[in-house]
């Protein structure tokens, strides 16, 4: 099984080029995607389609304060061979603005709405932004950001 | 026809005992309790247990106190008037038809001749416009739904119900319900009608909307159908009203199917026997019909009207022919 | 949440979240008469963090308000979060404290199951017979989960490294009288419910969800099993002992709501097997490694995935030295499972009495989906 993935890297490697960061194999089964944020989309469709991975699973953010960025993770699965898929986009903590997957894979919705409301991404072209959720009165804040202090947490 | 009201101790003991005031509210107390603790036999636990000892009995009246003395709260936006009068006029206007039925021969509150089944026809099918006022009244969405809910269903359960007395008014050759259970004094219409007596079952089912039927005020979709915005004494009214319904509904199937109150003679009276097996029958009937909630889940809307549009109503239609065939033939 | 704009000869019926059968959410149904038009699904009633709670505790502390996502479900819910932190810590775990953790997790199972069984019988009106059924021969399993780990509810049972206790004396017995027991009451459901005929003509070839359809959504657990795909987590990526016992996926072809309360029966079965295996098959040997409950990981990242009642979670782990996680993303089963619900309107025709069936037929569990 390590030799198929590190032969489904190659390939990714090789059909992208210079459109992801990069690909690695990130555990039995698991395998990781780093795109550019500008063919987010081109990507992913050429994922669903050619390479079979059309099994929605989640999508979530990740604030890496440190390294003053943020990304974005979606979970897709290849329903076939059982191939599981970080697809990840590193986003500039300053310019959170992002191409909506839910073209591709439209049951990201949700995951995007929460991604919104909890990091402040925002995802262009979604057609329905509102928060899922936080109430809809909340000003508080993106609350899963690491620099984000709320009233009664410890640290 | 008004004889009734004249202060005459029969009419005084009709009115007070039976099928009069106790006779209904007894009953109402009876089903409650019997639903109660007998359903919970059957969902493995004990009902009510501690009010009244292990029986429960008592928890019903303590209930309906708790209902009595609960503050009545009518929302803001509803039409007032209708809110009020119709958890009232929905338990009175099914007693109502009550006073129809025939506990003896001698024993009639309202003895009208050959009016009295389209009387009761004519007065039970008032009873459906009350949900469909309340929940137009209510203001609710939960209740609007349940008020045509309530239209749907009755009006594709009445037409099967009333082919189904016409049948009966055929074979006995009168509409008066004296003389349909003074001819079933050796066989019940039930045999003969075997047809009719099914489809008048469901309907009963129907019109009481007991479970696979209680689809106005299925509480898994509707909060409590037309019934939701009641609370308190209001509540217990609409509560009452159900089982009244449900009460009149199995008293006129008695009467029409099961031989009314003929049976043997016992305690060396006739009128005291009479009664006694009208009541008997009547629990009977009731008791089978509560015990249904434990087999069925409850239908939906459309599955009601495919069964009463598609099923009941050409059945009764042929039970109908089959009646007026015998009739011709001299059978019956 | 601000609603969508309402469509003209629409009504928009707000069920929930106080509606006996809703749980804490709301959903903004568009009914056009009894046809329902469009869903809304407006989740986070229960929403209280726990991805942020998890980043304020240690590994050891976290343990206790993950369990909180789904009370029913404790054990499957627990054992994603430990698995992570093993694979990442890079823990040993003694064999038989595995075959202990699932039997636990198929208790579990059959805990849960047992409820959305009840639900859906009750979602249908069906109310005396079977849902107070199921919550009764519950207790069969409650008071084994209590002898074995203290706890009827919310065991806190699995640590990393292993599994709090061994067997008490004569338990395997017990579980092989309490299998027999629930062997029997399961026959009597099938009689009951499934072969319900008026049960059947609620659930039959309502909400029919396709086997692309179901990929395409992200359905997942018994929702994606009742459509015929057989996607199971407890083989795609083993934990516990899984590997080593004897028990297959369950699908069904139809697709519809009955389809999914068959495969949720039917799991009940393969976890009675389950359970028999363990008793009678249980490696001897440690029941855990020593884990110092000052866990410190240095810079890694896992993703764990588990099958719930409900149907895959998945925990992504991020650490970074420090004894507490530095966040820890749960992507749980009801979320992607509601999504599916929201779209099943546009995919088939469903009326009022339809929705309450089918949206208890994808076993909701808002704690679980706000987290």
């Amino acid at each position: 099984m390590p030799e198929q993935l590190e032969i489904f890297v190659d390939s990714v490697k090789e059909s992208f080029e210079d459109m992801i960061i990069s690909a690695d194999v990130k555990g039995p089964n698991q395998v990781e995607i780093v795109v550019k944020k500008e063919h987010i989309i081109e990507v992913a469709e050429s994922l669903k389609h050619d390479m079979g991975f059309t099994y929605p699973s989640a999508a979530g953010g990740m604030d890496y304060l440190n390294e003053n960025k943020m990304q974005m993770i979606y979970y897709v699965q290849n329903p076939r061979t059982g191939l599981f898929l970080f697809y990840r986009v590193d986003l500039a903590r300053d310019n959170l603005k992002i191409s909506t997957l839910t073209q591709v894979w439209d049951a990201m919705s949700f995951h995007e709405r929460e991604a919104n409301e909890m990091f402040g991404i925002e995802f262009h072209g979604h057609t329905d932004m509102r928060p899922l959720l936080l109430p809809p009165d909340w000003k508080g804040g993106y609350p899963l950001r690491k620099d984000f202090k709320g009233e009664g947490i410890s640290e | 026809m008004w004889t009734f009201l004249s202060i005459n101790s029969k009419p005084l003991l009709q009115i007070t005992l039976i099928p009069g005031l106790a006779f209904i509210l007894v009953f109402a107390i009876f089903a409650v309790w019997f639903e109660r603790k007998f359903l919970a036999r059957a969902m493995l636990r004990v009902g009510p247990y501690y009010c009244g000892k292990r029986s429960g009995l008592l928890q019903v009246f303590a209930d309906f106190l708790k209902l009595f003395l609960k503050e009545i709260i009518i929302p803001d936006d509803v039409n007032k008037w209708f809110f009020s009068a119709m958890p009232v006029l929905a338990s009175t206007i099914p007693a109502l038809a009550l006073i129809l039925i025939p506990c003896d021969k001698n024993w009639v509150l309202w003895d009208i001749g050959s009016l009295s089944l389209p009387m009761f026809f004519a007065i039970a099918g008032l009873a459906p416009l009350i949900p469909i006022f309340a929940g137009w009244a209510s203001n609710n969405k939960y209740s609007f739904i349940g008020a045509w809910r309530v239209a749907y269903m009755y009006i594709s359960a009445e037409i099967p119900l009333v082919l189904c007395g016409a049948a009966i008014a055929i074979m006995a050759g009168s509409f008066d319900l004296v003389k349909i259970v003074e001819m079933q004094k050796n066989m019940w219409f039930a045999l003969p009608q075997f047809i009719g007596f099914i489809i008048f079952f469901i309907g009963v089912i129907i019109e009481a909307e007991r479970t696979p039927f209680d689809i106005p005020v299925a509480e898994v979709e509707l909060v409590f159908g037309w019934r939701t915005e009641f609370s308190g004494i209001f509540f217990g009214f609409t509560m009452m009203a159900e089982y009244v319904m449900f009460q009149a509904w199995t008293l006129l199937f008695i009467t029409l199917y099961l031989g009314g109150y003929n049976g043997p003679v016992l305690f060396g009276n006739v009128i005291a026997s009479h009664i006694f097996w009208l009541i008997a029958k009547m629990l009977a009937v009731v008791v089978f019909i509560i015990l249904l909630r434990c087999v069925f889940p409850r239908l939906k809307m459309n599955q009601m009207l495919n069964l009463g549009w598609k099923y009941l109503t050409p059945l009764a239609l042929l039970n109908l022919v089959f009646v007026l065939a015998m009739k011709v033939m001299g059978v019956a | 949440m601000t609603e969508p704009k309402l469509e003209p000869d629409i009504q928009r019926i707000s069920w929930g979240p106080q509606h006996p059968m809703s749980g804490q959410t709301r959903i903004l149904l568009d009914t056009d008469g009894e046809k329902i038009h469009k869903i809304i699904a407006d989740l986070g009633y229960t929403h209280r963090g726990i991805e942020k709670i998890l980043e304020n505790r240690t590994y050891f502390q976290g343990i206790v308000p993950i369990e909180r996502m789904v009370m029913a479900d404790t054990a499957n819910i627990g054992i994603s979060y430990i698995t992570a932190i093993e694979k990442a810590a890079g823990i040993d775990v003694p064999e038989r404290a595995q075959w202990i953790r699932s039997l636990v997790c198929e208790m579990a199972r059959i805990n849960t199951h047992l409820y959305a069984f009840g639900l859906q019988a009750e979602s249908t009106g069906y109310f005396p017979a079977v849902f107070l059924w199921t919550t009764t021969d519950r207790t069969v399993l409650l008071d084994l989960l209590e002898e074995l780990t203290g706890a009827r509810w919310s065991y806190n049972f699995f640590l990393p490294g292993g599994v709090q206790k061994d067997f008490p004396e004569g338990f395997e017995d017990k579980i092989i009288k309490g299998v027999n027991y629930l062997r029997d009451r399961f026959q009597e459901y099938w009689d009951a419910m499934v072969e319900n005929y008026t049960f059947e003509i609620r659930t039959k070839d309502v909400a029919y969800l396709s086997a692309e359809d179901a990929v395409r959504l992200g359905a997942t657990g018994p929702v994606l099993r009742g459509s015929g795909v057989s996607i199971d987590m407890r083989k795609e990526s083993p934990y516990a002992a899984y590997e080593d016992l004897d028990w297959k996926i369950i699908t069904e072809k139809e697709g519809d709501c009955l389809a999914r309360t068959k495969v949720r029966y039917k799991e009940i079965g393969q976890a009675l097997n389950i359970m028999e295996q363990v008793a009678s098959e249980i490696p001897e040997g440690p029941i855990k490694t020593r884990v110092s409950p000052f866990l410190r990981i240095p810079k890694n990242e896992v993703y764990s995935r588990v099958e719930t009642g409900r149907g895959e979670i998945g925990i992504h782990l991020f650490t970074d030295g420090k004894d507490k996680p530095y966040r820890v993303k749960i992507n749980s089963p009801t979320l992607r499972n509601m999504y599916v619900f929201e779209r099943m309107a546009e995919l088939t025709y469903m009326t009022m009495a339809d929705m309450v069936v089918v949206i208890n037929s994808i076993d909701p569990w808002y704690l679980d989906s706000d987290r």
